[in-house]
């Protein structure tokens, strides 16, 4: 079953068996980054509800939960994003791909997978560039470094890549992987 | 020729699969690379694109409507729209537009709409002899209502999309009235249709019992007061008023209904993530995206284009209507926002459509295209809540996409549908 795809590599290195190894993995790292993101989106409510009621009960006003609660959503939509890869829930148009063979399909797929993981080596690289240049920054309201604007952007970057070179590799390897629409049994 | 490479690799990649935010991300990735300017703009963008406090409302609105979907709030409604317009002819099928009325008027979402009474509603009907596909019409149709009436966080979006200067509280007055309207014509379809297929009426439950559902469901009403009451007052921004729908939703839940359980709170808090982190995604990329898109000057351009073609607004209108069904039959609402509301807006303003009049068009058109094959998410999971193939659906759906498309007729040519309620406020 395995290499019929064009990642030559990955059809020696990933076979199924190691593959369910990295996948048990990899599957508790997205629970992980999900978990973390469902407790971001908790803590942002918390955090505006108090801004809220500081604000139209007592009159008064805390600067540091709006700039808190910023960055939160930042590492909650970068997460929540890479999980995004690895579950296959992100929107896509696959109109194309009912009409072409299962073959090509599965290259295009790689080759779409390398195109996300691509753009994750960009969130990382340049990333951790804005990350640089900022260091020196204080943050308005919140006090601390101007770098920590750029964590969740390199956090992303890196599940993303992680990700979806396992897509690549499962795919390799004769794996199935999830996409949007569809169910697939990818733990 | 930048041009070729920012909209080549974008339809290329999106040809061949790749998630929509990430056509976004590495058309752009790659033009600003052919143009030698510096990558690091792309991720520059994409953070300060999501690092926006306006956003914050749509993470909240989506978590209050899947807290409202498994806490009962959407079911009292349902029950209550029965109460109301349970006894005329083709009565569920009335229910069902009322229901994605008052449900939308909460949750602002159409899939949540569909899925929520689709869920409660399709069964019933079943049950009482409507045809599943004629049950599943109404649901995923009706549901284009939610995106009109407020809180409906694609208004939000594409306040966002079209720079943040158009005011989130005229937007969401602005779909008030378009919304009934599109009410009032799917009712009267669903009473044609039902009249020809001989569905059945139930008695009326009496003013009682009317009483008795109008208290149970008054939480989830009270909410939208608030939701509406706040924006439009201006005593809160719109990501107040939507953290204040997740707090509302979650006392009324816990406390008053006891209907939510752990589980189902954890629940509602994942699929929460799950839908933001992709939205959101998609509004950073294409912040990256739009960024080259006036860089390139592509609205002048269109702008320039469109009156070279024609000097009259009718035919422009007619025009960008037709472009916007289309594309709303291949992609979903969210990207398509965020993509062509940079490029068409110019265009709309420089013939004369007003801005909140552009967007509540745009909204309704793309709204129509959830409920079209080839994707349509709302068609989609209407067909799976009535466990019937998308064919079956969409042969006998005419009759209530004519009233939607008879609404967005009118919606176009009489701006004062959209534009006099907002005057109203002023």
């Amino acid at each position: 079953m395995a290499d019929f795809d064009g990642a030559g590599v990955f059809a020696r290195v990933g076979r199924p068996d190691m593959m369910k190894t990295i996948a048990l993995l990899t599957g508790r790292l997205a629970r992980v980054a999900l978990w973390v993101a469902g407790i971001g989106l908790v803590l942002m409510t918390v955090l505006i509800a108090a801004q809220v009621f500081w604000r139209y009960v007592l009159n008064d006003s805390i600067i540091w939960t709006e700039p808190a609660s910023v960055m939160i959503m930042g590492w909650f939509i970068f997460l929540g994003a890479a999980v995004g890869i690895r579950e296959g829930y992100h929107l896509s148009f696959d109109v194309l791909l009912y009409v072409v063979p299962q073959r090509i399909k599965l290259v295009l797929h790689s080759i779409s997978d390398l195109a996300v993981a691509s753009f994750g080596v960009g969130m990382i690289w340049y990333g951790w560039q804005l990350a640089e240049k900022t260091a020196g920054n204080k943050l308005p309201g919140l006090g601390i470094s101007g770098a920590f604007d750029f964590a969740p952007i390199v956090a992303g970057g890196v599940l993303i890549v992680l990700f979806s070179t396992e897509r690549i590799a499962r795919r390799a390897a004769g794996l199935p992987t999830a996409r949007f629409g569809e169910e697939a049994e990818i733990d | 020729m930048e041009l070729y490479v920012l909209f080549g690799t974008f339809t290329f990649l999106l040809l061949i699969g790749t998630p929509v935010t990430f056509c976004l991300g590495v058309s752009s990735f790659a033009t600003i690379a052919y143009l030698g300017l510096p990558p690091v703009v792309v991720f520059q963008r994409l953070n300060s694109g999501v690092s926006v406090f306006a956003l914050m409302a749509i993470p909240f609105f989506i978590y209050a409507g899947d807290l409202m979907v498994r806490g009962d709030i959407a079911r009292r409604l349902v029950a209550l729209a029965g109460g109301f317009v349970g006894h005329l002819r083709g009565g569920l099928g009335q229910v069902n537009v009322l229901s994605s009325v008052m449900f939308g008027g909460v949750s602002g979402s159409a899939a949540a709409d569909a899925s929520a009474v689709g869920g409660l509603m399709v069964p019933q009907m079943k049950e009482r002899g409507y045809d599943t596909d004629y049950a599943v019409n109404i649901t995923v149709v009706s549901s284009i209502i939610a995106l009109l009436l407020p809180p409906s966080h694609n208004m939000i979006i594409y306040s966002i999309a079209a720079g943040g200067r158009i005011s989130i509280a005229d937007l969401f007055t602005a779909g008030i009235i378009p919304g009934f309207l599109l009410a009032g014509l799917l009712m009267l379809a669903a009473w044609w249709m039902a009249v020809r297929k001989g569905y059945p009426t139930q008695p009326f439950q009496g003013v009682r019992m009317l009483g008795t559902l109008f208290v149970s469901a008054a939480p989830g009403l009270i909410l939208v007061t608030i939701i509406f009451g706040g924006v439009r007052s201006g005593v809160f921004t719109a990501s107040e008023s939507s953290n204040i729908a997740v707090v509302y939703a979650l006392l009324v839940t816990f406390f008053v209904y006891r209907s939510l359980s752990w589980s189902d709170f954890i629940e509602a808090t994942f699929a929460a993530v799950r839908t933001t982190a992709m939205v959101l995604m998609v509004i950073g990329c294409a912040a990256a995206f739009g960024w080259l898109l006036a860089y390139t000057r592509v609205p002048a351009s269109m702008v320039a284009l469109l009156q070279g073609v024609s000097d009259n607004p009718i035919i422009i209108l007619l025009l960008l209507n037709l472009v916007l069904l289309i594309l709303g039959t291949f992609m979903d609402m969210s990207p398509l926002i965020v993509i062509t509301t940079p490029i068409f807006l110019p265009v709309a303003t420089a013939f004369g459509v007003d801005p909140v009049h552009f967007g509540v068009i745009l909204i309704l058109n793309l709204g129509i295209g959830l409920c079209t094959p080839p994707v349509g998410a709302v068609l989609f999971v209407g067909c799976a809540v009535g466990r019937i193939p998308v064919w079956d659906a969409v042969r006998t759906i005419w009759p209530f996409y004519g009233a939607a498309l008879v609404t967005l007729m009118l919606v176009t040519y009489i701006p004062a549908l959209s534009l006099w309620l907002p005057s109203l406020f002023r």
